[in-house]
């Protein structure tokens, strides 16, 4: 018994650590431009199809692919925030929702067309391996893959403590106003923000591809759990999503391993409804007004 | 004359920030009164306090009779206390007759009432003109007389007007004040917030002076403008023996 | 203004009379399953529209209303034997009721946090209904026991009933939204989507008025589902609860005219029809296609033409009939 336990909250842990960067990923998006990215999740599984076709194509290691997914996907962050969510910042929740949700569909059904529902699965090295602490196994390639995470996060977390950018950032989640008075160009500031995202959301489907199967829909399950995490640890605090995010991969392994494989989502839910109810700002929130 | 609004020991905290401390202060029914005091001095967080937009922490408001403490923003305004906001919020997307009959809507339910009271409004303020334009083509100024008309068809006892005069120019402020002090004679209490002076002078009988969410001071006009207190908080400490005379003027 | 007034009543008679006799002209039943669902969607998008619409609550969560409507008359219908016609409005009542929690719970957030949390709530009923083995059939689902040509029991040979019967929610959606609009509420409606604390500062109710316009949306959300579930005679979970009955909802709302009394139906044909037309020209076994189209279209309307596609066309309509003086203000968003 103890040993189930221990083995779901290490699955959970360690899944949680890839929800940390599409979650993070999120609440950045929304702390500074005030936009939710409904298409974080396809981002995911863009990063997953540039891995795949990297190890396919090329014979690239996903975690060498890394090193391509995030650079691209910080480029079409840029774009994204430049010709697209620039342009409807202004317009209020309609426009601002469904922008980003049309491109969530958009990316998915282009995905499906290109790429057809099947699921693509790449063999490493590391894929089957393990080790054993005891009765207890972890999956090296889960293990690698949130340890990359973490690292990403806490390199996110010093960028946005050191750099002039990053405290421009952090200044205009508080107030659009400041960046403009820091002398920073707050496009910039704004692009940046997507592009970081969208680099760690790519990040984190290259993670994922050595153990987890790519399909056009894979980023369903990803924006889900991004948003209960998001939600629960209040939009647009990053430090809240990372906390928030390993607690949902662990309540969901829980619910797996104790309430049957496909409840794993209901558990989350729960979680989520029960926040709702107690702390409508999320558990690291503060006053609404 | 009976007292329309009685202000009992009100205060408000914000994490640990004081907004309003302790404020107590009475309106007779009839009456303009005029809420001034520097920025930040906790004004519109008592306007909020009074019209159910924060709940206070402890005291008492009560409005002809009633406890308005613990009462939603729509209950306080169904019980005829109507309030505008600082920067004005129309609602941009419908014309100028749609946002005043929405307020007319509280009173009459009926279409045919709600339009002709509305319209009855819109040329009170000034604004037939523009029954028709949307409200977010309006000027700050004419948006500014929208959200009167606005609360005005709610048919208030009551009415709290936030910084109505802000960045209108000597002329407009005139008129402004014209239609407040019509307001006046219809028997309608108005409470202002106000900087501008001039129009404080033209309204007021009575100012209650707020700084760092206490009441410093409250009287008359020229008792309060040459009361000490008042003029440190408006000019800094430093200017305590500058020219008291001169300091009722800024 | 009553040559105008007389002029839109003539249209919609015309519009009405050739609806009404479309049957006798469209025997194919592969053109007849296009109407059909251009009608049921329309529906869907108004029963959308009063709430995402005229008050700005942007639910991605309606396919739980429409699951819960398709649920409730199945479950009754072969479990009981009540006949689908009391079963829709059960259904219609089930989802009332079950809006009044879920109400409760979404309606503390706002914006985007509003949104995610329909999502969420729609998901967890879907992931209930795929639970509970014993108690709805579980993830296989179930089909209903076809009848053969049954009217009692909402079954018909003829797809032209069919037709008739979403044609006439249709037109119920049409006369709710048409009587909402005109009335206080739907002034009180689109004060608070434009702004709550506006709203409340001359006296309107935003958690009451959103709490009955969210009844009535899903109580007409759930005759859809009804309706659906019947015409296609078959049942299970993720049909019901299906996303893409949430998003289309919002969709051809969206696309032919947020807010708008007709916009839902001019978004519904607009996207059918471009989706009809890829079909044929590309054939089937495109899986994609016609989601990639609908969200280029969507982003290209949001970009270009937030309002929607209706205004585009009543431009034309004036300008082909000369006919561009306002006409009076009766509700709260005309002109």
């Amino acid at each position: 018994m103890l040993v189930t336990v221990a083995q779901a909250l290490i699955n959970g842990l360690l899944i949680g650590g890839i929800y940390a960067l599409v979650s993070i990923g999120v609440t950045l998006i929304f702390g500074v431009v005030k936009v939710v990215n409904f298409a974080q999740g396809e981002i995911v599984m863009a990063g997953m199809y540039t891995s795949y076709f990297c190890a396919t194509l090329l014979g690239i290691d996903p975690l060498v692919s890394l090193l391509i997914s995030m650079p691209a996907l910080f480029i079409v962050g840029v774009c994204l925030q430049h010709f697209l969510i620039r342009r409807v910042l202004k317009l209020g929740d309609m426009p601002q929702i469904f922008l980003t949700f049309a491109l969530s569909l958009l990316l998915t059904n282009v995905a499906l067309l290109l790429f057809k529902a099947d699921y693509r699965t790449i063999q490493t090295s590391y894929s089957d391996t393990a080790i054993h602490i005891g009765p207890v196994y972890i999956a090296v390639a889960k293990l690698i893959a949130f340890g990359v995470a973490m690292l990403l996060s806490a390199l996110l977390w010093v960028f946005l403590r050191t750099t002039d950018l990053g405290k421009a950032m952090r200044a205009s989640a508080q107030n659009p106003e400041v960046s403009m008075l820091m002398g920073i160009n707050p496009d910039l500031v704004f692009a940046v923000a997507v592009g970081l995202a969208l680099a760690l959301a790519g990040a984190a489907g290259s993670l994922l591809m050595p153990f987890y199967p790519a399909y056009p829909m894979v980023g369903q399950v990803f924006i889900l759990m991004a948003f209960v995490a998001v939600v629960l640890g209040t939009l647009g605090n990053v430090t809240g999503a990372l906390i928030a995010s390993l607690m949902m991969g662990v309540a969901e392994s829980l619910g797996i391993q104790f309430v049957g494989a496909d409840s794993g989502l209901i558990v989350v839910f729960v979680m989520f409804l029960v926040t709702l109810i107690i702390r409508p700002n999320g558990l690291f929130g503060g006053k609404r007004r | 004359m009976a007292d329309a609004l009685v202000i009992r020991n009100l205060n408000k905290s914000f994490g640990g920030l004081r907004a309003v401390q302790d404020v107590s202060f009475s309106i007779p029914e009839g009456e303009t009164v005029a809420l001034i005091g520097p920025n930040g001095a906790g004004k519109t967080t008592t306007f909020s306090l009074i019209t159910g937009y924060h709940r206070a922490d402890t005291g008492s408001v009560m409005a002809f009779g009633r406890e308005l403490v613990g009462l939603e923003p729509q209950d306080v305004c169904a019980h005829g206390l109507a309030r505008t906001f600082q920067v004005a919020r129309p609602f941009g997307k419908m014309t100028v007759l749609a946002n005043v009959m929405t307020g007319a809507f509280l009173r009459d339910k009926k279409h045919d009432v709600a339009k002709r009271k509305a319209r009855e409004v819109i040329d009170f303020v000034g604004l037939s003109a523009h029954e028709h334009a949307p409200a977010r083509d309006l000027t700050t100024i004419d948006q500014r007389r929208l959200e009167l008309a606005r609360a005005l068809a709610t048919q208030p006892r009551i009415l709290l007007l936030d910084e109505v005069m802000a960045g209108l120019n000597p002329s407009e402020t005139d008129q402004a004040v014209a239609l407040i002090i019509r307001l006046k004679q219809r028997g309608l209490t108005v409470v202002v917030i106000e900087h501008v002076m001039r129009a404080i002078m033209a309204l007021a009988r009575h100012i209650v002076v707020l700084d760092h969410g206490q009441k410093i001071a409250e009287g008359n006009p020229n008792d309060v403008m040459t009361n000490p207190e008042v003029i440190r908080a408006y000019l800094g400490s430093n200017y305590v023996h500058a020219e008291a005379s001169g300091a009722g003027q800024c | 203004m009553s040559g105008k007034f007389s002029r839109k009543t003539l249209w919609l008679s015309v519009l009405f009379a050739l609806m009404l006799l479309l049957p006798q002209f469209v025997t194919s039943r592969f053109y007849m399953d296009i109407v059909i669902r251009v009608l049921l969607f329309s529906f869907i998008g108004v029963a959308w529209n009063l709430m995402g619409g005229y008050a700005k609550q942007l639910s991605l969560g309606h396919a739980a209303y429409f699951g819960l409507g398709a649920y409730t008359s199945t479950m009754l219908q072969i479990n009981y034997g009540i006949s689908p016609w009391i079963g829709m409005i059960a259904g219609g009542g089930v989802a009332m009721l079950a809006s009044l929690p879920i109400g409760a719970l979404c309606f503390r957030l706002r914006g985007p946090y509003f949104t995610i949390s329909t999502i969420a709530m729609a998901q967890v009923l879907m992931l209930l209904f795929l639970k509970f083995r014993d108690f709805a059939w579980g993830a296989e689902g179930t089909t209903i026991p076809n009848l053969g040509d049954a009217p009692w029991m909402m079954q018909f040979e003829e797809k032209a009933a069919y037709f008739y019967i979403a044609l006439a929610l249709l037109v119920v959606g049409l006369v709710v939204t048409w009587a909402v609009e005109r009335s206080w509420m739907g002034y009180y409606l689109v004060a608070l989507g434009e702004d709550e604390d506006a709203a409340q500062a001359i006296g309107v109710n935003v958690p009451k008025m959103k709490r009955h316009i969210y009844l009535i949306s899903t109580f007409l959300t759930a005759l859809a589902g009804t309706f659906y579930i019947q015409y296609i005679y078959f049942i299970d979970p993720p049909t019901a609860f299906s996303f893409n009955i949430s998003v289309e909802a919002a969709l051809v709302s969206i696309v032919g005219g947020i807010g708008t009394l007709w916009g839902p139906v001019v978004g519904t044909v607009l996207l059918e029809v471009t989706s009809t037309l890829l079909q044929s020209w590309l054939g089937g076994g495109h899986g994609g296609v016609q989601l990639t189209v609908y969200s280029l279209i969507l982003m290209a309307v949001i970009l270009w033409r937030p309002a929607g596609l209706l205004g585009l066309i009543t431009d034309v309509y004036h300008r082909i009939f000369g006919n561009k003086q306002q006409s009076e203000q009766e509700a709260a968003l005309d002109g």
